[in-house]
């Protein structure tokens, strides 16, 4: 092999080589990367970890995003596997991380920041902190036909046809709301079977619905409210509305786990997450923040009055499996 | 003399061995694992993952899907595709060269642009039915998400490949065969029917089978239009599996994977049934025959071809770059709301977006490199070389081209999924496992150049320099390489626009930190981020005309038939 030729050609494959390796691997292998578990829309993902970075510049981060559910089976498979990645969970809703935090997938943060924050939003044990409220109400396009106000009036005839959900076997605010209902007498079962008898299409995630709604291809969609609301600013043809018997809400809560490699840069990003320039950056993407001090959104104004359904979430953990998997059969999906 | 001669022998050697470690491990490597992982799971014989995979419902539901979508597909693209050779070929139309290029370009644009392109032609929000007034009332779905819709545009995408072999064949139709036919007074339609056709058999079959491989393999268009409708074909079955599931699901893919692969085998051993069934040598290679004269009808067909393209190409287009201006769903276009925005989050805000166009461009350029100096030697040994043995491999090394690109995603998976042995290292969730998929399946995309280059190349100067005494790799080097490197850098250009937008391999492969621009596409689309899926599409668009147009500058220093898209 010893040639020119040879020596060539291994001295050319040997540069690519290296080019590849310090181009795409020095980031990735280096010690101080964080990897992120998110649900939050890509775009949103991206800002937060943007902003992040501009806090704690010596922490590079790496983000899986996709929705909270499919996290949860992701998540699941990694554990078997025996070699679960993230450090640092930003999944949208507590009873999810109840489930993890059963397991004990989970690790206690005692040293974090809580001042301002409301006892309700975050856990007792501090496993898991509540960053935002994020309701789930009725989107419908400005060219439709019918303005739902209430959610028995997606049951009605005229709302055959045009009615999308998100799916909860990939939405964990979709999941959640799925318990809420269905848990609640006033609603139960029954309603998912007449949004069914209605021909209501359930698709993949809130993106899904919200370009469903938007693009007006389905005139009405159950939808989480800051993506509604960030379209409509965009110039987009929809309308949100806060159903007066009660929406669901989850609080979007970040997590450690208790597997992390990277346990201090998890932590600085809990800590950038509850701090007030990570509430006012989610209040700039449209969230309402979970610390009241960080003002509302513009699209809510001062009174206005929205009234959050009580869940039992103790409750719903034991439930929500049956659940998502008796909506599957429901639904097809 | 004699060690002068045991040397020669031993670089002969060297580059036998070398080639055959290439095609082991590119090639041969990832199908017996995969194999293995259907029949000997953890070691043992046992078809327990056979049976439980036959007994699922949803396994035959995807897999009738997919023959389903497979055979409309291929009908559509052999029916537009031989339409479109005939005309060209067999008539005297006008502005045929331009018209190839645009006719071509189809094929160079990736499954998942064209579909994401299309969807946004039809629909209330598309922005270009917006903007003419004519967008269906709200409420009503996008027609391109159902079979028809899958089946429409695996006909646009295939097509062109349809275009290209038929059109290949037709140049070498005997002319003396048509002027007899003709002179014994049969018509235009007589001919066509009674002598070209039949000559074209083995052409449109062969077409055929590889259409239709394509189309089965196809994850770009149903992945699009499919998920959406809940419409699932192997492919997409495979994905929705693996992104759930991981790793602990991958014996119950690899399965699926096995079952596209057995459909594609169907296809292509029916092809060489048919056109074994009748002899359809050509004895002589003679002029072109006289275009036939399409008269007063000229500029009428003229006409139709062009809104073909404008049909197949600019309507697309449009869609795709109106969507990628609109700040948001559902907004009518106009010069007040058109924006850069999108454009501006995902070159410059979008951290994944910039990672992906590093991660494509380092991953199709190193792949371009290496499968062009492996090419070279490979190319030489399987064209020039005495073993037959070594020849024999050339059908291996377009193994894992010929299969569907979802079969070596898996084979890789079940490959490096634990560290390498003896190295013990790890490339599951790595850029690197992309970059050995990408070798394994492109390589062969050089490859075929190269032999077609030293077919139409004289060995003379080689024999030449091998009488002055020169060693093998001195020939290689001095001799060989300067005559061949023009066929296989076209080659490493084509591997390098394919891989570029690749999706297929790259959406069951990637992780964070890893992705490709394919797979950032198609996150934004099912996320719902379309406008950002199509301001990165406009880009990689752009990037393929340019890299099409900078190659057929130097088109007149390559072997013919190298470039698909020069006539």
């Amino acid at each position: 092999m010893n040639t020119i030729f040879a020596r060539v050609l291994a001295g050319r494959l040997a540069l690519a080589a290296a080019l590849l390796a310090s181009t795409m691997l020095a980031g990735a292998a280096s010690a101080g990367t964080l990897t992120l578990y998110t649900s939050q829309p890509e775009a949103d993902a991206a800002k937060t970890v943007d902003a992040f970075r501009k806090a704690y510049p010596d922490v590079e981060v790496n983000i899986y995003r996709s929705g909270t559910s499919d996290i949860l089976t992701k998540l699941a498979a990694e554990f078997a596997a025996g070699s679960p990645q993230p450090d640092v969970l930003l999944i949208a809703d507590a009873v999810s991380m109840e489930l993890l935090k059963k397991d004990g997938r989970l690790a206690p943060y005692m040293e974090a920041r809580l001042d301002g924050l409301d006892p309700g939003s975050y856990d007792a044990d501090k496993t898991y902190f509540g960053s935002k409220l994020i309701t789930t109400g009725i989107a419908y396009n400005t060219g439709a036909a019918e303005k739902p106000q209430h959610w028995a009036d997606l049951a009605k005839p005229e709302y055959k046809d045009g009615l999308v959900m998100p799916n909860p076997l990939y939405s964990g605010a979709a999941a959640y709301m799925l318990s809420g209902f269905a848990g609640d007498p006033g609603y139960g079962w029954d309603f998912f079977q007449k949004l069914k008898d209605n021909n209501t299409v359930s698709v993949r995630g809130n993106g899904a619905v919200l370009k469903s709604v938007a693009s007006g291809e389905k005139p009405y969609g159950i939808l989480v409210d800051f993506m509604a609301m960030n379209a409509k600013k965009d110039g987009s043809p929809i309308e949100f509305v806060f159903p007066s018997e009660g929406v669901t809400a989850v609080t979007e809560p970040v997590a450690i786990m208790s597997t992390a490699k990277h346990a201090d840069a998890a932590k600085k990003f809990v800590d950038f997450i509850l701090s007030d320039a990570g509430q006012k950056l989610a209040l700039s993407q449209g969230y309402l923040p979970a610390n009241p001090a960080a003002c509302r959104p513009a699209w809510m104004p001062e009174g206005t009055k929205v009234n959050i359904m009580s869940v039992d979430v103790g409750k719903v953990v034991g439930e929500i499996d049956g659940a998502k998997k008796k909506f599957s059969e429901m639904f097809g999906g | 003399m004699s060690t002068a001669g045991r040397s020669r022998q031993g670089q002969d050697l060297v580059l036998t061995g070398g080639i055959v470690a290439i095609i082991v491990v590119f090639s041969l490597l990832p199908m017996a694992r995969l194999l293995q992982e259907i029949v000997l799971p953890r070691g043992s014989f046992s078809l327990d993952v056979v049976a439980s995979g036959l007994v699922s419902r949803t396994t035959w539901i995807a897999t009738w899907h997919t023959l389903a979508v497979g055979i409309g597909g291929t009908l559509f693209a052999l029916v537009a595709g031989v339409a479109v050779a005939l005309l060209v070929s067999l008539t005297d139309v006008r502005g045929r060269q331009a018209f190839v290029l645009c006719y071509v370009t189809p094929l160079m644009i990736a499954p998942q642009v064209t579909a994401l392109a299309w969807l946004q032609v039809a629909g209330p929000s598309s922005p270009l039915l917006n903007a003419l007034g004519m967008a269906p009332p709200i409420g009503t779905r996008n027609p391109l998400y159902s079979p028809e819709g899958i089946v429409f545009l695996l006909g646009i995408q295939y097509a062109p490949l349809v275009f290209l072999i038929v059109r290949a064949g037709l140049r070498k139709l005997p002319r003396e065969l048509v002027e007899a036919a003709q002179a014994g007074g049969a018509g235009r339609f007589t001919v066509l029917r009674t002598v070209i056709l039949p000559l074209m058999t083995p052409s449109i079959v062969g077409a055929a089978a590889l259409t239709f491989v394509s189309c089965v393999g196809n994850f770009g268009i149903p992945a699009f239009l499919g998920i959406p409708a809940n419409y699932l074909v192997l492919p997409t079955l495979i994905y929705q599996r693996l992104a759930g599931g991981g790793p602990a699901v991958l014996s119950e893919v690899a399965f699926l994977s096995v079952l596209i692969g057995i459909i594609a085998m169907v296809g292509i051993v029916l092809q060489d049934r048919l056109s074994n069934r009748r002899d359809f040598r050509i004895t002589s290679t003679s002029l072109p025959a006289a275009p036939y004269p399409l008269g007063r009808w000229r500029w009428v067909v003229e006409v139709a071809m062009w809104l073909l393209i404008v049909f197949i190409l600019v309507l697309p287009l449009l869609g795709l770059v109106l969507t990628s201006l609109v700040p948001g769903y559902g907004v009518v276009l106009s010069s007040a709301t058109a924006t850069l925005e999108n454009f501006r989050f995902v070159l410059f805000d979008h951290v994944a977006a910039r990672r992906g166009f590093l991660n494509s461009l380092t991953l199709s350029a190193v792949c371009a490199v290496f499968a062009v100096f492996v090419a070279i030697p490979l190319g030489y040994v399987i064209a020039w070389g005495t073993r037959r043995w070594v020849k024999a491999l050339n059908l291996s090394v377009e193994l894992p081209y010929a299969l569907p690109g979802v079969v070596l995603a898996i084979a890789s998976l079940l490959l490096f999924l634990k560290p390498i042995p003896l190295l013990n290292v790890q490339i599951y969730n790595t850029v690197w496992i992309i970059l050995y998929a990408y070798l394994a399946r492109f390589l062969v995309l050089a490859v075929r150049p190269t032999i077609t280059g030293y077919h139409q190349m004289d060995r003379a100067l080689e024999e030449a320099a091998q009488v002055a005494g020169a060693g093998l790799f001195t020939r290689l080097r001095t001799i060989v390489f300067p005559l061949i490197a023009p066929a296989a850098m076209a080659g490493g250009l084509l591997i390098f626009m394919t891989a570029l937008c690749e999706l297929t391999v790259s959406a069951l492969l990637w992780s964070s930190g890893s992705e490709t621009i394919g797979v950032v596409i198609f996150s934004f689309e099912q996320g719902g981020d379309s406008k950002y899926a199509a301001a990165v599409s406009a880009i990689m668009v752009a990037v393929t005309f340019l890299l099409m147009l900078f190659a057929g500058l130097f088109a007149r220093k390559l072997p013919d038939g190298v470039l698909p898209w020069r006539d």
